[in-house]
């Protein structure tokens, strides 16, 4: 087949397409939906620019996934994740620990961290920075975004 | 209890929200009506040669393809994508061509192809019919400069594309005769040093869009660091007046040098100017930018250094022979600026720096952070630490000796420090990382994993003065509600520039933060400012800010004491009210003179205005009268398991020199990012090529950085003693975080292993090699 | 050749084994099957042409993950990367296998892609690949003619060569039960890396005596391969310092590496032996 209709759920809103069979969800995502949240950095695997969660913890790469053979998902990307206005406590300790320089990481880096603390809620540091492998930032040298996460499973944590 | 009410807060920065929800716009993100893809056509294939043959009629016929541009079909103009042109007036060479005939380096763009899609002009790039006559290619300086190799450019003969100036005799930098003051040392060290490519790796890829409208106006939507340069460079290449070229400053996703200049925004421009009314992209791969963006100037770093036994600094000579890549662009700038910082460190009785940069078929070497710096540091320090060694010094104590500091002459010759937080940054920094005590407890080791510890300082500055042009503009506008307009073109890198700025103005202007909204990106609303580069945003911005600042306040205080019929001198601001001095009660509120200034009604029951009329707005235009150099100390423990040469990052402390610290986490966040590429370019990062020039790592699985896991814990320490002749005595952070970790992680290494590995990166393999020649014995 | 746009291909989804190879048998050599997609996506946009993508992941239970402490481990096409690294019967019994899976890629290509994928992948510098060689086991693959086994020892033919034919698919990775003690270790340039060099080991023990060892080392030749010289000092024997260092000369005299932007051939083949030794350390404690 060279193209195919698909049913994906982006941030809980369905969204039926015809999407040719070579198209990526990243493509899918930014230039079909009109969702440019979600970053091109590499297109090989290697930044995790393109971050996006699956059933709202598992990551994985929208630029190494074929759109046509994600019908049915139940996508997250970082535009889904405030609540009513209210951010993420993930994107909360992003902003008040000063993780965010340049931004372009940021939304694959925010997504990836709250992948880590889905299967980690109580993360050593260890764990954060082994799990943070796949996410490149240039700008920050990762110490205030470990920090972040560590902030973030902290508030998580006292909320359950 | 702080002095102030903003300067030095830890806030959030301003564009933190934005950009954590993804609602920020970098250029790749934006989608305007019409808007078409452009592709640039790159030779992929050589790295020197002449374009024999090129077709593009098969590309034409592709669905989708709207137009395709040949060499012949966009000006063959001559340009230099460098802004230093700009800046000095030196002459630099402008050498490049949109598409070109003669391929310099791989990468080099031949042609452009607009498509309805990205997927439509990339089907037409495979189909682009070329051919080629390679030519000999040329990878480093002592290649290029034989005397049968091709000439890159008439004007370049050797292939030298720059040396120091005729200005300075024998075109050399320095003081003392170098070659007399040799004669007095009692030991000498010297060797020759290899800085590898690196490359910024900025997560954004580079991305513009242009549009070329109905009314004649060239708009440019791009992530540059210096939007009114690149202004004034599409204005005299395209030869259209200033006013009819837009810079829409997008997010900078990312600088570091990489985009200082323009990188593809004239292939953009002339694509949209192919047609005219629609919109055109262009977007990098990832892997086009290491073929085709600038790099570091890499290359062989000579030096040899001079002591007395009692450590005292004869003498130091070097020279820097680098790589330019395949055009001139930055050629005048890191070759002097490497010396400089050399110049400006230690107190040696003769010092002598040249510089030469020669043509080779790589990309270009332009401007990465630190300019010359990062290479001064890795050389310089190892041949400190080489002479600490041979005299049985402490390293730590020697620079403690014999830094430069206040009232000696700068990096600038000529030019004294005015302020030195140096010692403050040595000894808080040792004692933080605990020096002492871990130079005896590594003194004798036996076992097979070896720790080591390192020390490396450097000088920087807060602006490019007095070499370069440096001016910035500002413009304050007072809103009827007392709020603020600061109209700047500063860029903000993702530094936090911006939220530093705004601090500036809130607190000059006697506002709240939220009083205050910083109206940047947009060429046309801002007066001049260089742009990101020297460091120079916090300084330069924060002086126009404060200059502009005063004269609104200045205005202000002139309208009250009319409203209260007394002198300005009796006169405070204080909350936004102004009141005679001791009657705080008695008080008019800014809002009311601002409203007052615009909203001036005649009373026509009396024939009278009320307040004075006028909006409030003011302006400055500040030149650089002083520059403000940073000085930093960067301590770094290692380990090496020498079975293997690994080599493990265990801790690293670095203590700046920042006078004031305007935003406490941005200053902290720009160091602590800047240790990553440092670290990176000592242990791991090289641009690697083929014999024949291809590149064999564009990509990030071959081209390694540190990732979160190899980082260290990082310490940052900021040593604050406000520095006389910057906005509230801020010098800069900006590039100064990656200079220090070069030298102090290579001296690590040498404390662990007692060898020194002058060719960078320090790679396990490398560090193998050295044990086993030095009979590993361990 | 674009890392933003992937060739035009057909696409072919399966849903049954039976579908999947009836369009191998069509197709053949035009044909290249993906699992997880985090290999073949990225060898796509690196300028692979491919007529037809057959994909798996319709397939309905290929993604199984089966332990059974007689019958052994059975790993299904669809299993992925990250189902090995978080099963505690994999870390306990097949550590090897175990710790390759934890650390290939990273978190999120380990969501995706798979051990059978990686095994078919056949690069020398594959993680999973050295785990499987030092554990052994079968790689089983169905065609037309119905199901055949072909063992790890044999399964990697030349250089990302493989056994596989045209007109069948690999379905499943089977290790048999009490293989013995195990272990993996790498080198890379920085954390997250593909492999300058990789060893792994299972030894069979019998108290302090070692029966039998399977050592097994990438990036030092055109697949991964086993240091079968090494193998034979360690057999019967108890593994002592000096066992050990005979171990570590046995293997650098074996390997034959070769220079790559990754690593020297010098250097790899200095340290072979010293990663095959801790290894076997790591194995033993």
């Amino acid at each position: 087949m060279k193209t195919r209709s698909i049913t994906i759920y982006v941030n809980g809103e369905a969204y039926s397409l015809n999407v040719a069979v070579n198209r990526t969800l990243l493509q899918v995502l930014r230039e079909d939906l009109g969702m440019p949240d979600t970053k091109y950095g590499c297109g090989t695997g290697e930044c995790g620019a393109c971050t996006v969660l699956i059933d709202g913890k598992k990551s994985i790469l929208a630029c190494l996934s074929l759109a046509v053979l994600m019908d049915g998902a139940k996508i997250t990307t970082v535009a889904g994740l405030e609540t009513e206005g209210k951010l993420h406590p993930v994107q909360e300790a992003f902003v008040n620990e000063g993780a965010i320089q340049c931004g372009y990481c940021t939304p694959g880096m925010v997504m990836k961290s709250v992948s880590i603390l889905a299967k980690y809620p109580k993360p050593t540091e260890e764990d954060i920075r082994r799990e943070l492998e796949g996410n490149i930032c240039r700008c920050t040298g990762y110490v205030k975004i470990v920090q972040a996460i560590q902030k973030a499973g902290d508030a998580l944590a006292s909320t359950c | 209890m702080s002095e102030f009410s903003v300067i030095g807060k830890r806030l959030p920065k301003v564009d933190a929200q934005e950009k954590v929800v993804g609602r920020s716009v970098f250029a790749a993100d934006l989608d305007l009506p019409g808007m078409l893809y452009g592709k640039i056509v790159r030779c992929l294939k050589y790295a020197h040669a002449k374009v024999t043959k090129l077709d593009l009629s098969e590309a034409a016929k592709v669905p989708g393809v709207v137009k395709v541009l040949a060499p012949g079909d966009v000006s063959s103009k001559e340009y230099n994508t460098g802004v230093l042109d700009l800046l000095v007036p030196m002459g630099d060479l402008a050498d490049q061509y949109l598409f070109t005939g003669w391929v310099k380096h791989q990468g080099d763009a031949i042609a452009g192809i607009i498509a309805k899609t990205e997927e439509a002009a990339e089907r037409a790039a495979e189909k682009v019919i070329v051919e080629y006559e390679p030519l000999p290619v040329y990878l480093t300086a002592e290649e290029s400069m034989k005397p049968d190799a091709i000439q890159f450019h008439p004007e370049k003969p050797g292939n030298r594309a720059c040396t120091l100036p005729d200005q300075m005799p024998n075109n050399a930098y320095g003081w003392g005769d170098v070659d007399e003051a040799f004669k007095n040392a009692d030991i000498i060290v010297e060797d020759t040093f290899y800085v590898p490519k690196v490359k910024q790796c900025q997560m954004e890829p580079h991305a513009y869009v242009a549009l070329y409208d109905d009314r004649g106006r060239l708009n440019c939507w791009t992530s540059t660091q210096m939007p009114k340069l690149v202004q004034a460079k599409l204005s005299r290449f395209f030869n259209l007046p200033m006013n009819q070229v837009k810079i829409n400053q997008t997010t900078v996703g990312g600088g570091f040098g990489s985009r200082l200049g323009m990188v593809a925004e004239p292939e953009t421009c002339a694509m949209a100017m192919a047609v005219r009314g629609r919109p055109v992209k262009v977007q990098y791969l990832r892997e086009e930018d290491w073929i085709a963006s600038e790099s570091r100037h890499p290359g062989k770093y000579w030096m040899k250094m001079g002591f007395k036994n009692d450590g005292t600094p004869v003498a130091c000579d070097a020279k820097f022979i680098s790589y330019k890549g395949g055009y001139y662009t930055h050629g005048s700038g890191v070759v002097f600026t490497t010396g400089s910082w050399l110049i400006g460190m230690y107190k040696f009785g003769a010092c002598r720096y040249k510089g030469e940069t020669y043509y080779t078929n790589q990309a270009p070497s332009g401007a990465y952070r630190g300019y010359g710096n990062p290479q001064t540091n890795w050389a310089m320090e190892q041949m400190v630490d080489r002479a600490c060694a041979k005299l049985g010094i402490d390293p730590v104590e020697w620079r403690l000796k014999w830094h430069k500091a206040v009232g000696d002459d700068s990096s600038i010759l000529g030019m004294p420090y005015k302020s030195c937080g140096l010692d403050a940054c040595l000894n808080e920094g040792a004692e933080t990382f605990g020096w002492k005590e871990k130079r005896q407890r590594y003194a004798n080791q036996l076992g097979a994993k070896r720790r080591g510890i390192g020390v490396a300082v450097m000088n920087h500055c807060s602006n490019a003065s007095p070499f370069l042009l440096e001016h910035t503009a500002c413009t304050i506008k007072m809103n009827q509600d007392a709020t603020a307009e600061v109209i700047s073109n500063c860029s903000d890198l993702g530094t936090g520039g911006h939220t530093a700025l705004q601090q500036i103005a809130a607190e000059s202007l006697g506002l709240r933060m939220e009083d205050v909204h910083m109206k940047v990106q947009d060429s046309d609303a801002a007066g001049f400012d260089i742009g990101a580069h020297a460091s120079r945003t916090v300084h330069m911005g924060g002086w126009a800010i404060i200059e502009a600042a005063e004269k609104v306040k200045a205005t202000i205080l002139e309208r009250a004491a009319k409203h209260f019929e007394i002198n300005v001198e009796d006169l405070v601001i204080n909350d936004k009210k102004i009141h005679p001095k001791g009657s705080p009660d008695l008080f008019i509120e800014m809002k009311t003179i601002c409203d007052q200034g615009i909203s001036n009604f005649v009373d026509f029951s009396t024939g009278k205005t009320i307040g004075v009329p006028g909006q409030i707005v003011e302006h400055s235009s500040h030149f650089a009268a002083h520059n403000a150099p940073p000085f930093a100390a960067t301590f770094v423990e290692v380990e090496v398991d020498t079975e293997t040469g690994e080599l493990k990052l265990i801790e690293a402390v670095t203590a700046h020199d920042i006078g004031r610290a305007i935003h406490p986490p941005s200053v902290e966040g720009q160091l602590e990012g800047g240790f990553q590429q440092g670290a990176g370019m000592a242990m791991m990062e090289e641009t690697y090529y083929d014999k024949n020039g291809l590149c064999l790592n564009s990509n990030f699985t071959d081209y390694k950085m540190l990732g979160p896991s190899d980082m260290p814990k990082v310490k940052i320490i900021l040593v604050e003693e406000p520095d006389p002749v910057s906005p509230y005595g801020a010098k800069s952070c900006g590039e100064s975080g990656l200079v220090t970790p070069t030298g102090a992680v290579a001296n690590a290494v040498f404390n662990a292993i007692g060898v020194q590995i002058s060719e960078g990166p320090i790679t396990p393999e490398k560090i193998l090699m050295a044990i086993k020649e030095k009979d590993g014995a361990f | 050749m674009s890392s933003r746009i992937l060739p035009e291909f057909d696409l072919l989804v399966p849903q049954s084994i039976p579908e999947a190879v009836e369009m191998l048998t069509k197709y053949q050599d035009k044909a290249a099957v993906m699992a997880g997609g985090t290999d073949l996506l990225v060898l796509m946009k690196s300028g692979l042409k491919v007529p037809y993508i057959v994909s798996l992941s319709e397939v309905p239970g290929l993604d199984y993950v089966i332990y059974d402490p007689n019958d052994g481990l059975r790993i299904g096409a669809m299993a992925t990367l990250a189902q090995v690294a978080d099963n505690a019967d994999i870390k306990k019994n097949y550590a090897a296998l175990w710790e390759s899976a934890a650390v290939n890629g990273t978190p999120q290509t380990r969501n995706r892609a798979t051990v059978v994928g990686n095994i078919l992948r056949a690069s020398p510098a594959g993680d999973c690949c050295a785990a499987a060689l030092a554990l052994g086991g079968k790689v089983v693959l169905q065609g037309a003619a119905g199901k055949r086994e072909v063992d790890i020892d044999h399964f990697w033919v030349a250089y990302r060569t493989t056994a596989r034919q045209a007109f069948e698919f690999a379905v499943e990775y089977r290790i048999p039960a009490n293989v013995g003690k195990s272990a993996f270790k790498r080198m890379t340039r920085a954390d997250q890396d593909l492999s300058k060099l990789n060893a792994a080991v299972c030894l069979n023990m019998s108290g302090n005596v070692c029966q039998g060892a399977r050592l097994a080392i990438g990036c030092v030749a055109p697949t991964t391969v086993r240091m079968k010289k090494a193998e034979e000092i360690l057999k019967g024997k108890e593994i002592t310092d000096s066992v050990l260092k005979e171990v570590e000369e046995a293997v650098k005299g074996e390997v034959t590496p070769i220079d790559d932007v990754r690593s020297s051939a010098w250097y790899r083949k200095e340290v072979s032996g010293i990663l095959m030794k801790r290894t076997i350390q790591k194995a033993c404690a």
